[in-house]
């Protein structure tokens, strides 16, 4: 599980496809953060040339988006890899719901 | 339960302008029953399902009863009443009891007490003033403070700063309840009552200052006896921020009394006005016990903007 350029210490990224019916609305966007947030890495979320801070929840939400829309994360720090990890697997799950 | 005459009397006194006639020796009996009778049918000689645990109230109708027997028949009737343990007797309207009444209470060691207030409000008040003297209570420790008409306990592990969040809101115009120990009141109508220890209250304690007293620093605006509890503020080191909700939608409660109070957890880092993020929970807390909840009808409005872009 793993593309993306990938050294210990640069920026890489993954793209994702949002799965769940709701898209991210405020609870999808929580969890993602709190992801987010286990890990030193600065972790950004892109949508349509949008990009915002994957901690930000209120920027997570301005970026709309729905199920069905593809969003590139970028991580960059030392355990950028698994952050990517982390999310992506989050994303699959569809945020436990649906 | 129990409640003792003299506990009884202390609190309604003022009230209720309470005069104690005779038995003042003998207000340790106890009261055991919330409600209050009217012992009419007991005075005719019928004893079934007699109330004798509660307060027994003479009005208008015991009096005038009372009047129209034979003085050795009143005699007889009121000894039947007495010994039947009852607690104590008040009479209301003030009216003064007949001689064989204050005898019989002797006799038994029962304390009659007398109020000016008429029957039925006496009853009324006086179930109340039972019922919030029976209420089961809770010492807590934590800082309660009243915020616009909304009353929130900080509690928080020593040294965090609810003392310090206390002052800083009392000087934004917001009232002391009680600091550092809150003892709690579940009424009969459900709502907890939060109010200080008699001993400590309107006193804070500050480090680096001492004891306080808030009254006469701030004025008497400045406190608050007794608050309804609507909001729990737990303050709690900022270690990982991953713990904390950051949307406000998964409302967490604690238990107190048997009731559920809506808790928030707050992380306290440094830079951050604690004071400021507790005056506007309280005011978020107003507004959603108005029906307005922002995180829930923000969260709606998104869901419905995505699932309708996800279906184009």
């Amino acid at each position: 599980m793993s593309n993306g350029s990938a050294s210990s210490n640069g920026q890489i990224s993954r793209e994702m496809t949002i799965l769940n019916k709701h898209g991210m609305h405020a609870r999808p966007a929580a969890m993602l953060i709190k992801t987010a947030g286990q890990f030193v890495s600065d972790i950004y979320i892109e949508k349509e040339g949008n990009r915002v801070s994957g901690k930000s929840i209120m920027g997570l939400l301005t970026l709309e988006m729905y199920q069905g829309s593809i969003i590139t994360v970028h991580a960059e720090g030392p355990d950028a890899q698994d952050a990517l990890d982390a999310i992506e697997e989050l994303v699959r799950s569809k945020f436990n719901e649906d | 339960m129990s409640v003792q005459v003299s506990q009884f009397f202390e609190q309604a006194r003022e009230q209720f302008q309470l005069e104690i006639i005779s038995g003042a020796e003998h207000m340790e009996k106890s009261i055991k029953e919330e409600a209050l009778n009217r012992p009419g049918l007991a005075l005719t000689g019928f004893f079934q399902h007699f109330a004798n645990l509660r307060i027994q109230v003479f009005g208008l109708a015991e009096q005038s009863y009372l009047k129209s027997l034979a003085p050795a028949d009143r005699k007889n009737r009121l000894a039947k009443l007495f010994q039947q343990k009852i607690p104590c007797v008040v009479m209301t309207r003030s009216r003064h009891p007949f001689q064989e009444l204050i005898d019989c209470a002797e006799k038994y060691r029962v304390p009659v007490l007398k109020t000016p207030m008429i029957t039925s409000r006496f009853i009324n008040q006086a179930t109340l003033l039972m019922e919030n003297l029976n209420a089961p209570t809770l010492r807590y420790q934590g800082t309660m403070i009243e915020i616009m008409g909304i009353g929130v306990l900080m509690e928080g592990p020593p040294g965090i700063g609810k003392s310090e969040t206390a002052l800083a809101l009392i000087e934004r115009g917001h009232s002391l309840v009680s600091d550092d120990l809150t003892v709690f009141r579940r009424e009969s109508t459900g709502a907890i009552i939060g109010y200080a220890d008699d001993l400590i209250r309107y006193h804070m304690e500050i480090r680096g200052i001492g004891i306080i007293h808030v009254p006469s620093l701030f004025g008497v605006s400045s406190i608050r006896r007794a608050m309804r509890l609507d909001l729990v503020i737990r303050l709690e080191r900022f270690e990982d921020a991953s713990q904390f909700d950051r949307t406000g939608l998964n409302t967490e409660t604690i238990e107190l009394l048997g009731d559920q109070v809506p808790l928030l957890r707050i992380p306290v880092a440094a830079g951050r006005d604690i004071a400021h993020v507790v005056e506007v929970a309280a005011l978020n807390q107003k507004l959603k016990q108005l029906g307005h909840d922002a995180a829930k009808e923000l969260d709606e409005k998104l869901m419905q903007v995505l699932v309708e872009k996800g279906r184009a």
